[in-house]
Parts: structure tokens; C-alpha cells; sequence
């Protein structure tokens, strides 16, 4: 897509990332499409390939306030939530918010928790708000979770429910740098981590504005159909045991919106859906064993339900 | 043209060798046909040439090694001594000079067989650069190859040579050179490297076929040609008139007519002229027995009855009596041609020449000889002296009813018919004169007869009837269209398959006219054109009456309907009535079929009937027209975008946008520009961009999404795209 339709404020927060993110446009374009779209992120990938500085540099460009969560085994829910704690002097509980109660939060290595602790999170992320003693507390707008997970054929961890991923708009990988930009990395290294130094360029007020304003991107009936019997193509595949819910289908939609609307455009094409569908039906996916057992994969198969669906090139007749 | 480098595989060599075949059949006939020997010096030449050729050597290294042999051939086949000794080169350069003189001069014939010899060779040199072109630049040799085989089918037909041998050489060696060079094509397209298996695949195929081709072609019956050898209808073009037998001829007055029939050119050559008082036929000679292809003589020819000056002259024609009024006239004859015989009109009484000329009649023909003591002479001038004959009808109608008073001999001889004469022609005869009382009414019904409209006068397209055919029954039934020898002959055929006495006759029309001369004398100029021939039927007590059944003549024969009161049926039949339909004889069926109950039965046999009886022609218009679809279908990249652009161009209305759009997708489908059906617009569009070196796609397609995908027709887009979409449509015409 061409970068000069960018949209100007979008374009500056990208531009902002990018001074500390080498390389890595696309997850920087695939994570303000799921913050612009209230969606959730849901990023599978080895230690130390900048999940955090991604998620730190986002924050603070928009200005958001940044929480992060070190998952642990032995973590437990209100560590999550908050927890209210007596307070003599009071002589009451008084509410002590955790670290959900933030605008943009980074979940490391969330399959690293019990199930229990990682449901507390999804719960917020879900619900937009959290119950802690009965007294629900609502989760400031934005509230954007970008969790990691290590890849779940690591030991120890707890692998998440299908049902608990579907909450995720996107799910995406790091990847390692290549040569050139790992080079970069290593020369940016040697002096100060310059995320000190960024600035914010949006406040959450703009953002605010811009998350409402993407919900007038125009979805036309032929893409909607579109994604539909791209939707209902996973569910046919041969090789899928459960294929993309219609809450992947919303996904789809809700992502799509963001990125026509970062692109400068208020009507979304069919290519704003190829591009996205892998990101957004992937972890959505099960896999029959035996598919698994032959090496494909569920990029593989969305790849190919998209080759084969028939891209709309005339409207549909009413 | 440049010389591309050749590649000097086998598969070329090969080539070179097939089209070094195909040239060879271009010699070998002109050593058989022509008084050309040696041709094996040639044959070196070419193969020289091209292995000159296929080893790359530069254009001037072997233009040289060309010279130098040409040379040494030519000094080899003309001159003496040795080729060093360089004495002949002198002879030699003024022998080129000299020729080149005759060249000027267009005087081909006496140029020498040695510049004859460096012409042919410099033919064979600029053969071998076209046969490397095609072979190795153009990678085509169809034309040659088609070439090389009317070459040798023309000269298979025309000349003594026998090309049987030559056929399948050619056809072996030119689809061989045909199915590499499209193979070599093909690799060049693809840009493929040429593999040894690749090749393997492509040429065991290709020899399988020609084998299986030849084979066939070898084991197949072959049916006798459907046209008779056309050399000597080809042939006898270029005689001159009066040629023996059938064939294109020149016009003009022949002595044979025993095979009448075929086509004729005019000739505007004089015959003579002459001063007349009044128009008049000119009579030459007639003949009496028709053979069923022409006409000759039942009498001996060369027998002769001698007449002097004055006496009188022993030309039947009418026979003086009250019921003929006869006007005396005078005609002055000056003739063109050396012809040993008079041309005279109808009741001629003198002949007025040379005191010292002697004539005699032809017995058989009535032809009337000049002779300048004994022997034939030809007259340049003489007078006629005759008299004109106005016939009264009614006595016509009544000579026919004393046909017994006829000799016996003579009814006999001038009611000769071929027993081969098919039968209808006497029915066609019958049927048209049953109403006519009388012999009168008979003739000029006959006469009518041929003045209807499916009888054309043509002299280019007519026929000359087979062996087993009928040289009038053709032209009655069959083609119905012909000149003067046609329907005179037909209708002496039909009267005297009714009984009537009839005679053919030849000779001129009045001819054309020239100028007033005065004192009531007209000159006419008789041409070759003016050759006619028409006919006489003899009425017992009134002589010979002529009548004209050809279309579009007039033979100024004067009948007297004055007294014949209103019983004459068509008094003004001299002009040629065309309205008149011909009135076909399966008409009366078609309303009977009619009038009976109409059935979807008898609809549905009278479908089947007509299918069954035409399914020939029917097949072969459906199996063209279905051809000529498929060839427009096929060729439809060369019309259809034009056909687009014509429609779409006028148009300034935004709803024609998509439509335009979409066909514009459908037709770089159709260039091979291929959408895969999950590609989107936008990927195509950069694909065809890329592939065009444009962005004319893009930007016709960002156009297009909006209307797609936002439901948005932002006005005059159609106006503002309109140029993008026809460039883009042009490059998709092939």
C-alpha cells in the first residue's frame, strides 16, 4: 500500500515507533490497527526480539499509560486486577487498582500463568472493566493488552484456551531482524536506550477520537460478503478441525476499518482483508490432527482459503 | 537485413539441407523442360551458397568464394583453355556488355546462354539469401514452400513433366523445414534452452506425422480430376477464329461448325463495308444436318456449280409469287479481308464485279465462290442486286397445309435430326407450338420461344456439351445462356422436330452503322463482331423465310399482317418480350400440394425431402459459416477492442464506467493477462502496469474501487478516465 495516502496523525505515531523499532513497520502498523480498532494483541515469539519496546514505544506516543505484567506460575489474580487491602486508619477496604488498570499493558508471557490468573486478564479485556469484591471498576478508554506468549511447545507453560484466544483481534509474530537492521540494533545499543527520548505525539483524547471516527469507515456489502465466505472457507477446509467463528468475521471487519482508515481511505478494499485475514483468523483455527501431523499450518490454510475465494470486482446487485 | 548469427547445430544443418531440397525441386524440372545442361553446376552453386551460409562466413569473404566460382563455372562451360590464362575475360566482359545492349534493346532472344548462365546464377544467389532469411531470421517458410508446389502442380499440368515424385518430396521436406522452424519458433517465444529431450519430444511427433501423412497420402484412392484435361481448352485461347473444335475462340465467320459451343472474345477486325439502301442480313453459306454438337453438310462438300455473269443465280431462297411484294435494291459490297467468297443478302438477284470473274455455288452449302480464271480470288469490291421480300402472313399461314407437295428428298433432308436427340427437346417443341395451327404460327411461337427471360444472351459463359451430351438439349434445359450459334441451332432443332423444314444459316448482321452517304445509301461496317448465324424454314410455294431466335437481333424481315386480320397473335413480336415469366413446370404441383389438406406431416416431409436432397449444401453453409465464426471469434482480439472503443468513447454517462471497466478486465484476459480469481483489482492492476510499463491500470482502478467498494460514483469519473481506459484497451489488440 502507498505510504503517501498515510493518514497524517497515524503516519506520525509509525514515524515515532519507528526511531526505535528497526525494521519492524508492519507489527508497528498491525498493532495501531488493533489499538485504533479496541482490539487486543496477541504476540507469539521468542525472548528478546523487542515485544517490549514495541509495546513501550506505542505507549508512548500516544501518550498512554504504560503497565506491564510479568506473568509468572505463582502469580495470582489480584496481581492482576488490584486488591483492596483494610485500611485501619479508614477502618475500611480501600482499593488498591493493579496493574490492569492502565491504557496500554504488555503481558509477558502470558502462557507463563495459571489459568485462573490469565482469566482475570482476558476477563478485563473482554469486559472492559473488572470485578474485584463485587464492586466492578471500569477499565479506562483506551485499553489496549498486547500479551506474548512463548511458543506453546516450550515447557512450562499453560497453553491458551481457544475460547480465551478468539478474545485477541490479532495475533502476530516478531521475527528476528535481518542482517542490516540487526546491525542497526547493535549500533542504537551502544548509546542510550532512546526511548527516554521520544516524545508523544497523540494525546488519548485524539486517539479517542480517531477509534470513534474508524467505526464510519465504510464496509461495503460486497466486502462484508467477502469476508464472510472467507470466514466460511476456513470452516469448510479440509484440514481444519474449527474454522473462524463469526466473532473472527467482526475481527476481520473491526481490523479492516483501521487499516483502510490508516491508509487515508473511508471505504475498505478487498486487499485491507487479505492482508489481514492472517493475522486475524490464525489463532482463531484448530487444526485436525492429522493436518497437523503433515506440517500445515493454519497460515497455510487461510493463505489458500484467500487465493480461492473470489475477490468481489462488481457490486452486488440488490 | 543483417546476418544473424546461425547456430550451427544439427537441427539447422538439417534446415539448410531441407531447404537446399525444396530449391532442388525448383531445378529439376527446368533440366527436363528447358534445353538447360549441366544443371549439376547449379546445384553446387546452391549447396556453396548455403553451407556459406550455415558456417556464418562474412558476407563479403563469401561473396568472393560466389564470384570466383560463378567465374570459374561460366569459364568452364564457354570458353577454351585455362582459367588462369585470363585471355577470356576480355571476351568475356564484351560479351556482358553486348548483352546488356540486347537488354536495352529488349531483344531477348539473342541473348547469349553465357549471360543467360550469370543471370541464372545471381537468380539462384538471391534464392539462397531469401531461403537463409526465412530459414533463420524470419523462422517461416510457408510461402516458399506453397510457391514450390504450384510451381511444380503448374508444371505438372501444362508441361510434359510428371511431378509425381516431385509432390512428395516436397511435401516431405517442406513440412519437415515447417515443423522445426515452429519449434525453433516456439523456444524463442518461450524463451526456453533448446534440450535434447525437449527436442526429442518435439521432432519424433513431427516425423510420426509426415510419415503417417505421406503414407496416407500414398495409400489413399485417388479420384480421376473432375475437369477434363485443361491444357487444350487453354490452349486453343490463343487461336485464331474459326479454331477447330471447342474452346475460348475469336469471333468471327468459320468454316467448321461440327462442334459448336464455348466461349467467344470479340473482334473489332473489318470484314467488309457496305452501301445499303435498307438494313439486310448477310448471308454466307447454310447447312443442313445437325450431328448434335454442330452442324455440317448431308451433301459432299467441294462440289461446285458454275455461273457466269448475268445468268442466273442458283441460291434458294423465296419463291416469287403474288403473295410476296418484293422492293428491288442495290448493295455495294468493299471488302477487308481475303475472302474467296460473296456475302448476299436474302433474294439475290445479280452480282456485279470484274468482267473476268467467274462463280460457282457450293452445292452443299449454298456458298458462293469468286474465281479469277479457275482459281479462288478474292473480290475487293462488287454489287449486289436483290430483292427485298415482304411475306403476307396470310399466305404463310396457308403454304403450311400443301407440306405434302414437298419432295420426299427434300422434307428428308431438312427435318435431320441425330437419333441421340434426347427426347424432351421434341417434347419442349410440341408443348410450346400445340396451340399453333399452322406452320406460320408454329415458327414465330418458336422464335418467342427464346426471347423469354431465362434464356440469356452471353458470349463469355457458355458451354461446350460433353460427349454424351446434346449440344441444344444443353442449352434448353441445362445452361440457357449462349450467343447466336445456340439459339439459331436450337430453334432449326425444335422446328424440325416438329415437322417444319429448316435450314441453318451463316454469315453478318447488317453491321454497324457508319454514316449517310446520300440518295437514301447507307454505309455499314461489318465486323469479325457482326458473325451471326440464324435460320431459315422452308413454307411450300413461298421458298426459304428467315427467322431470328437470338436475343437482341432483328432481322428485318418484313411480314404483311394486313390481311391476315386479327388472328395473328403477337403482330408486334419482332421486339424481344422480357417481362414474359418463364413459367415453371413444377408450379402447378406446389398449388396442388396446397389445395390438398395441409399437414404438419406432409410440412414435415416436404422439410425432410429438402434437407435429404440439399444436405450437401446445407452441411457445407453451416460448416462455413460455423468456420467463419470461429475464425472472427478467433481474430476477435483484432476487432472486438475497436469494437469497444467505438461504443464506449461516445458515451459521457459515469454508468457506462463499470461496464467499461469490466469488459476492459475481460479483454486483458483474453490478451493473456491473467486474474486469478483471489487477486485483487489493485494487485492486477500493478501486474498489468508492470507488464504495460504504465500506471495507467492503477489509476483507472483506484477510480474503480471507490465505485465498488465505497458505492461512490464521484461525477464525471467516466469523462475523466475515459483516456486511460481506451490506452489501455488498445494494447490489448493483438
Amino acid at each position: 500500500m502507498d505510504r503517501n495516502q498515510m493518514h497524517p496523525a497515524i503516519e506520525r505515531v509509525l514515524g515515532n515507533i519507528e526511531k526505535v523499532m528497526i525494521g519492524k513497520r508492519d507489527v508497528a502498523e498491525l498493532s495501531l490497527v488493533a489499538l485504533l480498532a479496541e482490539g487486543h494483541v496477541l504476540l507469539e515469539d521468542v525472548p528478546g526480539v523487542g515485544k517490549t519496546m514495541m509495546v513501550r514505544a506505542l505507549a508512548k506516543s500516544v501518550g498512554a499509560a504504560f503497565k506491564r505484567i510479568q506473568f509468572t506460575p505463582d502469580l495470582l489474580p489480584s496481581d492482576v486486577t488490584g486488591v483492596s487491602i483494610y485500611n485501619p486508619k479508614e477502618m475500611e477496604f480501600q482499593f488498591r487498582p493493579g496493574p490492569i488498570m492502565g491504557n496500554i499493558i504488555l503481558a509477558d508471557e502470558i502462557n507463563r500463568t495459571s489459568p485462573k490468573t490469565q482469566s482475570a486478564l482476558l476477563e478485563g479485556m473482554e469486559e472492559s472493566s473488572v470485578t474485584i469484591d463485587g464492586v466492578t471498576h471500569r477499565l479506562e478508554r483506551p485499553f489496549f493488552v498486547m500479551a506474548t506468549q512463548n511458543p506453546i511447545e516450550y515447557e512450562g507453560t499453560y497453553p491458551l484456551p481457544e475460547a480465551q484466544l478468539d478474545r485477541f483481534l490479532l495475533k502476530m509474530k516478531m521475527g528476528y531482524p535481518d542482517i542490516a537492521d540487526e546491525m542497526e540494533v547493535l549500533n542504537r545499543a551502544q548509546r542510550i536506550p532512546p526511548i527516554e527520548d521520544l516524545e508523544t505525539v497523540m494525546d488519548l483524547a485524539e486517539l479517542r477520537s480517531l477509534q470513534t471516527e474508524i467505526k464510519e469507515v465504510h464496509v461495503d456489502q460486497t466486502i462484508k460478503r467477502y469476508i464472510v465466505e472467507i470466514a466460511g472457507g476456513t470452516r469448510n477446509h479440509s484440514s481444519v478441525y474449527l474454522g473462524a467463528s463469526p466473532r473472527g468475521s467482526i475481527a476481520l471487519m473491526k481490523a479492516a476499518q483501521a487499516y483502510a482508515f490508516m491508509y487515508g481511505r473511508d471505504y475498505v478494499l478487498p486487499d485491507d482483508i487479505q492482508y489481514l485475514a492472517p493475522a486475524v483468523f490464525v489463532h482463531r483455527i484448530i487444526l485436525r490432527s492429522e493436518a497437523k501431523f503433515e506440517g500445515i499450518t493454519a497460515e497455510e490454510v487461510v493463505g489458500r482459503v484467500i487465493a480461492r475465494v473470489s475477490v468481489p470486482v462488481q457490486r452486488l446487485v440488490k | 537485413m543483417r546476418y544473424q548469427r546461425v547456430q550451427k547445430d544439427f537441427a539447422t544443418f538439417l534446415l539448410y539441407v531441407l531447404g537446399f531440397f525444396l530449391l532442388w525441386e525448383w531445378l529439376r524440372p527446368v533440366e527436363e523442360l528447358t534445353d538447360t545442361s549441366n544443371i549439376i553446376v547449379f546445384l553446387v552453386f546452391l549447396v556453396l551458397s548455403l553451407l556459406l551460409a550455415f558456417f556464418g562466413v562474412s558476407p563479403v569473404m563469401s561473396s568472393i568464394i560466389k564470384v570466383i566460382y560463378i567465374l570459374y563455372e561460366l569459364h568452364y562451360l564457354y570458353f577454351e583453355g585455362s582459367f588462369f590464362q585470363f585471355s577470356w575475360i576480355a571476351s568475356f566482359a564484351s560479351d556482358i556488355w553486348h548483352n546488356f545492349g540486347l537488354l536495352a534493346e529488349r531483344d531477348w532472344p539473342a541473348i547469349t546462354n553465357l549471360f543467360r548462365s550469370l543471370l541464372f546464377f545471381i537468380l539462384l544467389w538471391l534464392m539462397t539469401y531469401l531461403i537463409q532469411y526465412w530459414l533463420i531470421n524470419r523462422r517461416q517458410i510457408f510461402i516458399f514452400f506453397f510457391m514450390t508446389l504450384i510451381y511444380i502442380t503448374v508444371l505438372d499440368t501444362f508441361t510434359p513433366y510428371t511431378a509425381d515424385a516431385a509432390i512428395v518430396r516436397t511435401v516431405i521436406a517442406g513440412f519437415a523445414v515447417m515443423g522445426i522452424l515452429t519449434f525453433n519458433r516456439l523456444l524463442e517465444q518461450e524463451g526456453l534452452k533448446k534440450e535434447a529431450s525437449l527436442s526429442r519430444k518435439w521432432m519424433i511427433p513431427l516425423t510420426a506425422l509426415i510419415a503417417l501423412s505421406t503414407g496416407l497420402g500414398f495409400a489413399a484412392p485417388k479420384a480421376e480430376p473432375i475437369w477434363p484435361d485443361p491444357v487444350p481448352f487453354i490452349k486453343s485461347y490463343g487461336q485464331n477464329s474459326g479454331g477447330d473444335g471447342p474452346g475460348i475462340q475469336k469471333i468471327g465467320y468459320g468454316e467448321d461448325d461440327s462442334r459448336l459451343g464455348g466461349p467467344f472474345i470479340g473482334d473489332n477486325a473489318v470484314v467488309f463495308r457496305a452501301e445499303v439502301e435498307s438494313r439486310h442480313y448477310w448471308k454466307v453459306e447454310t447447312k443442313d444436318t445437325y450431328t448434335g454438337k454442330g452442324w455440317v453438310t448431308s451433301q459432299p462438300e467441294g462440289e461446285y456449280l458454275p455461273f457466269g455473269l448475268g445468268e442466273e443465280i442458283p441460291v434458294t431462297s423465296f419463291i416469287d409469287n403474288d403473295a410476296i411484294e418484293t422492293t428491288e435494291e442495290v448493295s455495294s459490297v468493299y471488302t477487308f479481308m481475303n475472302y474467296p467468297h460473296v456475302v448476299y443478302p436474302l433474294g439475290l438477284k445479280s452480282i456485279k464485279a470484274s468482267p473476268f470473274i467467274t462463280y460457282e455455288l457450293e452445292t452443299a452449302t449454298e456458298k458462293i465462290r469468286t474465281l479469277d480464271s479457275g482459281r479462288p480470288f478474292a473480290l475487293e469490291d462488287y454489287k449486289l442486286g436483290f430483292a427485298v421480300p415482304e411475306y403476307s402472313v396470310t399466305a404463310m399461314k396457308a403454304s403450311g397445309a400443301q407440306a405434302e407437295s414437298l419432295p420426299e428428298e427434300f422434307l428428308s433432308r431438312y427435318t435431320q435430326l441425330p437419333e441421340e436427340l434426347p427426347k424432351r427437346v421434341r417434347e419442349l417443341a410440341q408443348e410450346i407450338t400445340q396451340d399453333k395451327p399452322d406452320w406460320f404460327e408454329k415458327a414465330r411461337e418458336l422464335e418467342r420461344y427464346f426471347r423469354r427471360a431465362e434464356y440469356t444472351y452471353s458470349q463469355t459463359d457458355v458451354a461446350v456439351p460433353d460427349e454424351n451430351e446434346d449440344y441444344v438439349d444443353q442449352f434448353l434445359f441445362d445452361t440457357k445462356q449462349g450467343y447466336c450459334d445456340n439459339f439459331s441451332s436450337s430453334m432449326v432443332v425444335m422446328a424440325r422436330s416438329i415437322g417444319l423444314p429448316a435450314r441453318w444459316v451463316k454469315g453478318y448482321t447488317e453491321g454497324e452503322f457508319k454514316q449517310s452517304l446520300g440518295s437514301g445509301l447507307r454505309l455499314f461496317e461489318i465486323t469479325n463482331n457482326n458473325a451471326h448465324s440464324w435460320v431459315e424454314i422452308y413454307f411450300p410455294e413461298m421458298g426459304w423465310v428467315p427467322f431470328e431466335p437470338t436475343q437482341g437481333f432483328n432481322n428485318n424481315v418484313q411480314f404483311n399482317f394486313d390481311t391476315a386480320g386479327q388472328n395473328t397473335s403477337q403482330p408486334e413480336a419482332e421486339e424481344p418480350k422480357e417481362t414474359e415469366t418463364p413459367v415453371k413446370p413444377d408450379k402447378p404441383e406446389v398449388t396442388s400440394s396446397k389445395e390438398s389438406a395441409f399437414t404438419l406431416e406432409k410440412l414435415w416431409g416436404n422439410i425432410e425431402s429438402f434437407f435429404k436432397e440439399h444436405w450437401k449444401v446445407i452441411g457445407a453453409a453451416v460448416a462455413a459459416a460455423a468456420l467463419l465464426v470461429i475464425v472472427i471469434f478467433q481474430k476477435r482480439g483484432k476487432w472486438l477492442p475497436h469494437y469497444f472503443i467505438w461504443r464506449f468513447k461516445r458515451t459521457r454517462n459515469d454508468e457506462h464506467f463499470s461496464k467499461a471497466y469490466l469488459i476492459l478486465l475481460k479483454e486483458l484476459d483474453r490478451y493473456g493477462l491473467k486474474r486469478k480469481s483471489g487477486q485483487t483489482l489493485r494487485d492486477y492492476a500493478k501486474y498489468v502496469d508492470s507488464f504495460f510499463s504504465t500506471r495507467e491500470m492503477s489509476r483507472l482502478t483506484a477510480r474503480y474501487e471507490e465505485l465498488v467498494y465505497r458505492g461512490v460514483l464521484k461525477e464525471g469519473s467516466w469523462n475523466d478516465t475515459k483516456e486511460l481506459w481506451e490506452n489501455l484497451i488498445k494494447r490489448t489488440i493483438a
